[in-house]
């Protein structure tokens, strides 16, 4: 769903942030375990191979990433699916305890696009209530499983109580989308290919990924990239968010790229390191379009 | 949330783990089945028995790097030369079906049938069993695993889910180790072409071979960093060639100037690895994934 046309503003209109900051960091982790297609079709089963490399993400990425994050200091937020919070509720809580945020990102990582109103909403209310129950949090951020959704999605996630979506790509600022018969509109908060790790260094055979087996990105090439990304969201005073996998880039020889990358971020001037639902909520007070 | 800080034995830093899949055509006929009867298309990955093997052997010799060699039955007996220089020169070999077969096609009897062909041709071929296993495609049906302990395999290294190893369930003894893999530590992902049929589908470019190089040595420190196993996974017809080879040779001088890393063997590792330490921790991939398996309507 676009923004609105009226809404629309130049690129040239600064945009406030908090404290004077220049730019926005929304830090943001898909921890998506095995989940996906193979799992809802229940075809993992049949393929350990590729069941354990999902299962990583949790296991071994997830702990390394929170120890980074927490020596650099960093915020930053995680779309967990429910199948993965109920699988590994203790992995999941650390999180929580280490003050980052937890969102909604399905059960199994349906395609919300191909899903019936009906089944939408099944999926969020059971996503709440494995939040709730494991993780004592109600989320208020969401971002799709495979980033479409269908046309009643944004009113079914303002009825589950969800403030902003972080799953489109078309801006590099937030943008609010109109629900009818609502007041509040939904915050957008959209991520860009460029800065999703699968698009470099995701690699996975039977099924494949990427469907045509291309190579794995050079890293230093990639860490390349990311940081031009960022100095261009710095030059240009814009919201930055990631979708980086921890079983994509928070492997042992990569998460010395996260490192860097967030290193050279932090040495910059005025960069307001925020969780998605901080950036919401001042997209809103600020009454931003 | 702490990491975990194996102990390997001696001090060292780390393991580090060199496995060849020297499959010759097997493995491509199986995956492609399109290529049977191409000559040419054969005959890149004939290259590995022709001249790949030779150079690989050369660099593990030149730095003192004993490999594990997986190799299906069908190689044994088509190159019992070559395999029988691989032992000689004092590398593991161990076993991977007998024409690379993809065990995802098959149901459990057949995968055993493979598996028991495949490790008869090549204890013949050298003279003793291999306790070694892969898995070309990484799976294996449900009760495999006992197939493979009842055999006298005591590792695999066919699964990923960790950058340690682990057991496989059942848990009961002898006690199977999993030396899970990495594709950004296979060369394959990297260097695999050809031009009809498409290999990979995509027919993408030839990886920078620099930027290969760049990126295992950077995944080398990550390992190194946290105290892990690095296992690599080559072929002789993709890192054997003339440009590549140099490849090998530098990564394992590199490796082999800290003298922390423990350079050594799948076996090695696996019987290190089952006579130290304790059970998965709770929630590990493989426990997991064995309780939905069980719970899963036959």
């Amino acid at each position: 769903m676009p923004a609105s046309s009226d809404r629309s503003t130049t690129v040239d209109a600064p945009v406030r942030w908090p404290g004077g900051a220049r730019c926005a960091v929304a830090l943001a982790f898909d921890l998506d375990g095995p989940t996906g297609n193979a799992l809802i079709d229940g075809s993992i089963w049949r393929n350990p191979s590729f069941f354990t490399l999902g299962a990583y993400d949790v296991w071994r990425a997830l702990p390394r990433l929170l120890d980074l994050l927490r020596e650099q200091g960093l915020p930053a937020t995680f779309f967990v699916p429910g199948w993965v919070v109920e699988t590994w509720p203790e992995r999941c809580r650390a999180i929580v305890a280490d003050g980052h945020e937890v969102a909604y990102h399905g059960y199994e990582h349906e395609a919300f696009w191909q899903l019936s109103a009906d089944d939408q909403r099944r999926v969020m209310a059971r996503s709440r209530q494995i939040f709730e129950n494991h993780l004592g949090v109600v989320p208020v951020g969401f971002r799709t499983p495979s980033g479409d959704w269908a046309p009643e999605t944004a009113q079914i996630l303002a009825e589950a109580g969800v403030v902003y979506s972080s799953s489109m790509r078309g801006d590099d600022r937030p943008y609010l989308i109109d629900i009818p018969g609502r007041e509040r509109p939904l915050v957008e908060i959209p991520g860009r290919w460029e800065l999703d790790d699968y698009a470099s260094l995701a690699y996975q055979r039977n099924p494949n990924f990427p469907a045509g087996l291309d190579r794995i990105a050079s890293y230093a090439a990639t860490f390349d990239n990311w940081r031009r990304e960022f100095d261009g969201t710095h030059r240009d005073g814009l919201c930055l968010t990631t979708l980086f996998h921890p079983k994509v880039s928070a492997k042992p020889g990569r998460l010395l790229l996260l490192e860097r990358l967030f290193e050279h971020m932090r040495a910059a001037d005025g960069v307001w390191f925020a969780r998605c639902r901080e950036v919401a909520d001042w997209w809103l007070a600020e009454g931003h379009p | 949330m702490s990491i975990e800080t194996p102990r390997w034995p001696g001090g060292a830093r780390m393991a580090v783990v060199v496995t060849i899949d020297f499959n010759d055509i097997h493995d491509i006929v199986a995956r492609e089945p399109s290529t049977e009867g191409r000559e040419k298309t054969l005959s890149v990955w004939r290259y590995g028995a022709r001249r790949g093997v030779d150079r690989v052997l050369d660099v593990l010799d030149k730095h003192q790097v004993r490999a594990s060699w997986f190799v299906p039955g069908r190689v044994a007996e088509e190159h019992r030369g070559l395999v029988g220089q691989i032992h000689a020169a004092g590398h593991e070999l161990a076993s991977n079906g007998y024409r690379c077969e993809i065990f995802d096609k098959l149901d459990l009897a057949q995968q055993q049938e493979a598996f028991r062909r495949g490790h008869g041709a090549v204890a013949e071929a050298v003279g003793e069993a291999p306790v070694g296993f892969r898995s070309a495609s990484g799976n294996w049906a449900p009760g495999f695993a006992d197939t493979l302990r009842a055999a006298g395999i005591r590792w695999s290294s066919s699964w990923r889910g960790d950058d340690l190893p682990y057991f496989h369930e059942p848990l009961a003894a002898p006690r199977l180790v999993e030396l899970p893999l990495h594709y950004e530590l296979e060369d394959e992902p990297y260097f695999a072409f050809n031009l009809y049929p498409p290999v990979p589908p995509g027919q993408s470019r030839i990886a920078s071979y620099r930027d290969v190089l760049d990126n295992w040595r950077q995944d080398f420190a990550g390992f190194r960093r946290y105290g892990l196993c690095y296992l690599l996974r080559l072929h002789p017809e993709m890192i054997g060639t003339t440009g590549r080879i140099a490849l090998l040779d530098e990564l394992l001088g590199e490796l082999r100037g800290q003298s922390d890393n423990w350079f050594t063997t799948g076996r090695e590792v696996a019987d290190w690895w089952a006579g130290t330490q304790p059970p998965n921790a709770p929630g590990h991939p493989v426990e997991i994934f064995a309780r939905h398996i069980a719970e899963l309507p036959s």
